[in-house]
């Protein structure tokens, strides 16, 4: 687990040395799309693993998945995407955000590499998104071999897309259940 | 002199230790004042402040030492006889152990006692100079430490309840302990050095994980033990804030305790001490009445509040009750519908039991006037958030007039739960041990005709209650696999918050101790699963909030007057139940004799059977003893017999065990069963005079009035 002062440093030690900016991203693949996101927030890619689904859950939750003493909640990639279920075996790539503390997993079809890119080959969204994918997307990378989008973790954890509420096509009852529970 | 300073190793141990100590002092203050004559109570209390006293010059801590000194003398007086144990020196004693608090406090938080001589110590040394009694003369010197005034004291020594310092994150554990917490983790190194080098092929390997299991096995039991501590520690305080708060109250309140040596996890200690103090309180302040009341309603004067501890089913139950006058349930139906928690067709629906409960939701208060102790509105609730927060419940029980019986569950630990694996819809589910009541099995043939339907809703007689269904794969929308192939289900019976239900599932794995993981707080909200773990064969399996499951499933708690009637029920049955002989005689027949009467079971030759004007006998130890043959055993026998000479009979040979009555009778039987306990059926569900019995859940017919049927028809030959 990095703590905010090895960030820092790590930060401080990319300014220093490379003056084009350049960042490092993990590439994915989920459907027919390239997504990245930043390898400084990713703890480990579990690889190909068996997810223990939860009955009940929301839709984006692919299931749980035991890792280094915990369990964690992974969420389906493809499902926030609207996409079906993917038919081969799927990624696990585990993230972590250093404010909140909380590690969760990702689905994802397969995982690319690590690239790096200059920051300015970064364009924002576009404003035709969709309200979702507006929310999910964080601006896309030119590359040379098509469009990678990036995506921010903290957008991702599972807390946040719950807060949100545009990931839950299928109403649950669970969370008012909790509420009213004697 | 140490200034806010931080505190150094050496202070912080005289803390912890003086805060024990000035505990239990406390302890014995309380039983002091009802026991005076106790000179073991002087003894230790002595003790205690002596230690502090000695402690502190050692430190240099002045301030302490003179307040230490001047209890001592107080108390050495006490010991020796020269003053008596009185309510005043009661007090003073306590307002001593306050004032030595607050200055240890102060210590802690600042790293010095506050370099003064408060007016409040001065005060205070005087007192217990002028308690010593008048003949103390050297001691009237002591006012005189009045020197220097300092005007503003920010000691609050009301604050013994908030030391929430040091003296609550530290823990003695006793060193053999640790030696053998070291030995086992020496002990698994090693193991672990020995795994390494051999591999799985080794044939040593069995061995060694028997090893490893069992070395773990044995931390862990000694890590919980080194972390349990007797739930006395935490009744000790109550006494003096019992005592403080009747008399701020106006109350006359006697404390009882049961069960301190009750072992609980430090943690859940800590957990547990804000809720019970809030709930002492409540006792004190809105369950006890004024005295006066009390003696109109018929009760003793003094109230009294009884603190209980004991193990149930792998959680410990602390009860609160005392003998006040319990809630009134159309006040607090008033009140819910007033702050618009409940609507008052909702309140008019509700049973003594839920109406009760209504008490835990937030910003309810019945106490007519808000007063210093109690009846902000803030309380029940926040009981029961914080038992609920360590995995525990709370529940209240009431009478109009006769008291009140908190009771909290707690669970004796928290990381590790015993429970039963389970599967369901192609999944794995823990089930905790503590809610499991019993496993059926509900073999596929018989599911039919045990599963019985009221309008949409599933149940199963069991015994002789009606117990809700709960299909768990349809519950949490799974996929009920393969139900063709299935041979049948389990069903396990579980009871949580006071509602039971049968669980069905489709296997049973195996009974486990589980780690319990907590959820992320999506998956937590869902409001089913309490956790999830990872089982044996590395799968991980998610473990059932029992009573969540049951809300979820709609089960509703037992009513109360059901409680009620299953008691005199198990009363009466408890008279009902007997010993029994079960034997067949009639083909596919049960009956049973009661135990009592059978005197041998005796296994005769037919030939030596006879009969005499119709009716079967034989002779047995030189008398004639008449046959019963129920079962027209010998008739088929007598048809079987031209063969076989020597068939053999069985026959029981019954006396009247109760009374004069000598006479003997033999019963014919096809074959014996069994010797067993049961239980007679209650009248009206007998058929047509026949005693019928439960005997391992089969009808059995008794034959309790066996031996007067019989001397009417000997008579009748004779």
């Amino acid at each position: 687990m990095r703590t905010a002062e090895t960030e820092q440093a790590i930060e401080i030690h990319y300014e220093i040395q490379d003056e084009s900016e350049v960042v490092s991203l993990c590439s994915f693949y989920a459907g027919s799309g390239m997504f990245g996101i930043d390898t400084r927030k990713i703890c480990e890619v579990l690889g190909e693993r068996d997810l223990h689904c939860v009955p009940m859950a929301p839709v984006f939750v692919a299931g749980i998945v035991p890792y280094r003493g915990d369990v964690l909640t992974t969420v389906n990639f493809r499902a926030l995407l609207g996409l079906d279920e993917h038919t081969g075996r799927s990624c696990v790539l585990v993230l972590e955000d250093d404010e909140a503390r909380e590690r969760f997993g990702l689905v994802v079809d397969a995982v690319g590499g690590v690239v790096m890119l200059s920051r300015d080959m970064l364009e924002a969204n576009p404003c035709t998104l969709e309200p979702r994918e507006r929310w999910l997307f964080d601006g896309a990378y030119k590359m040379r071999t098509g469009l990678m989008v990036r995506l921010d973790p903290l957008r991702l954890r599972p807390s946040r897309l719950a807060e949100t509420g545009l990931f839950r096509q299928r109403i649950n009852g669970g969370t008012d259940a909790s509420t009213d529970r004697r | 002199m140490p200034d806010k300073e931080d505190v150094d190793d050496l202070t912080k141990e005289f803390i912890a230790e003086s805060q024990e100590g000035l505990d239990r002092m406390e302890r014995c203050l309380t039983e002091l004042e009802s026991r005076p004559e106790d000179g073991e109570l002087v003894g230790e209390i002595f003790r205690a402040v002596h230690t502090i006293k000695g402690t502190t010059g050692f430190l240099g801590f002045d301030r302490l030492e003179k307040l230490a000194h001047a209890g001592e003398h107080l108390l050495s007086a006490l010991r020796d006889g020269k003053v008596e144990v009185t309510s005043e020196l009661i007090s003073g004693l306590l307002r001593l152990m306050d004032g030595l608090r607050a200055i240890l406090i102060l210590i802690e938080e600042t790293g010095g006692e506050g370099a003064r001589f408060s007016d409040e110590d001065g005060e205070l040394i005087a007192e217990l100079a002028a308690l010593k009694g008048q003949t103390a003369g050297e001691e009237r010197t002591l006012p005189e430490m009045r020197q220097v005034e300092e005007p503003a004291a920010v000691l609050n020594p009301a604050s013994s309840g908030s030391a929430s310092g040091v003296s609550d994150k530290t823990l003695r554990i006793d060193v053999s302990v640790l030696n053998r917490m070291m030995n086992l983790v020496g002990e698994l190194v090693l193991t672990r050095n020995q795994m390494l080098r051999s591999g799985l092929a080794e044939a040593n390997f069995p061995e060694l994980s028997r090893r490893l299991d069992s070395v773990t096995a044995d931390l862990r039991e000694t890590v919980m033990q080194a972390r349990m501590q007797p739930v006395g520690n935490l009744f000790g305080k109550f006494p003096r804030m019992v005592r403080d708060l009747a008399r701020t109250c106006g109350r006359s309140v006697r404390v009882e305790f049961t069960g301190q040596d009750t072992g609980l996890d430090k943690s859940l200690l800590e957990a547990i001490k804000d809720p019970l103090t809030h709930a002492v309180r409540n006792a004190v302040d809105h369950g006890i009445e004024a005295p006066g009341a009390r003696m109109l309603a018929g009760k003793a004067a003094e109230g009294c509040l009884r603190l209980r501890a004991f193990h149930q089913s792998g959680s410990v139950v602390i009860e609160v009750s005392d003998d006040g006058a319990g809630i009134a349930l159309e006040r607090v139906l008033a009140k819910a519908v007033e702050r618009g928690l409940v609507t008052a067709d909702q309140a008019a629906a509700m049973s003594e039991r839920e109406a009760l409960q209504l008490i835990f939701l937030p910003g309810f208060s019945t106490a007519a006037a808000v007063t210093t102790v109690s009846g902000r509105g803030v309380g029940m609730d926040v009981v029961r958030a914080n038992v609920e927060r360590v995995g525990g419940s709370v529940e209240v029980e009431s009478r109009l007039g006769v008291g009140t019986t908190l009771r909290m569950r707690v669970p004796l630990t928290l990381a590790i739960v015993p429970s039963l694996v389970v599967r369901s819809g192609g999944q794995s589910f823990a089930l905790p041990q503590s809610a499991l009541v019993e496993l059926v099995d509900l073999p596929k043939r018989d599911i039919a005709q045990v599963v019985q339907q009221i309008g949409s809703a599933e149940v199963y007689r069991l015994r002789e209650s009606l117990l809700p269904m709960v299909w768990l794969d349809r519950l949490l929308g799974l996929e009920s696999c393969e139900a063709e192939t299935r041979q049948g289900h389990y069903m396990a019976v579980l009871e949580a918050d006071g509602c039971r239900y049968g669980l069905v599932v489709d296997d049973l794995v195996s009974p486990e101790e589980i780690v319990v993981k907590p959820l992320s707080a999506v998956l937590r909200e869902i409001g089913v699963f309490s956790g999830a773990t990872v089982l044996g064969n590395g799968t991980l399996a998610l473990i059932l909030d029992v009573g969540a499951t049951a809300a979820r499933a709609g089960v509703k708690p037992a009513e109360e007057e059901m409680v009620e009637l299953k008691r005199i029920e198990a009363a009466t049955e408890e008279v009902r139940e007997m010993s029994l002989l079960v034997f067949e005689d009639r083909l596919r027949e049960r009956t049973a004799l009661p135990l009592s009467v059978v005197e041998r079971i005796e296994s005769v030759p037919m030939r030596q059977i006879e009969y005499a004007g119709g009716r079967a006998m034989m002779q047995y130890r030189g008398e004639l003893l008449p046959l019963r043959d129920d079962g027209a055993v010998l008739v088929e026998m007598d048809a079987r017999q031209t063969e076989r000479e020597d068939a053999m009979v069985t026959v029981l040979i019954c006396g009247g065990a109760g009374g004069e009555r000598k006479l003997r009778f033999g019963m014919v039987v096809r074959k014996v069963l069994d010797v067993t306990g049961g239980r007679l059926l209650e009248g009206d569900r007998a058929l047509d005079g026949l005693d019928l019995a439960l005997v391992k859940e089969k009808v059995t017919v008794v034959q309790l009035d066996a031996e007067l049927s019989m001397t009417a028809a000997w008579r009748e030959v004779a």
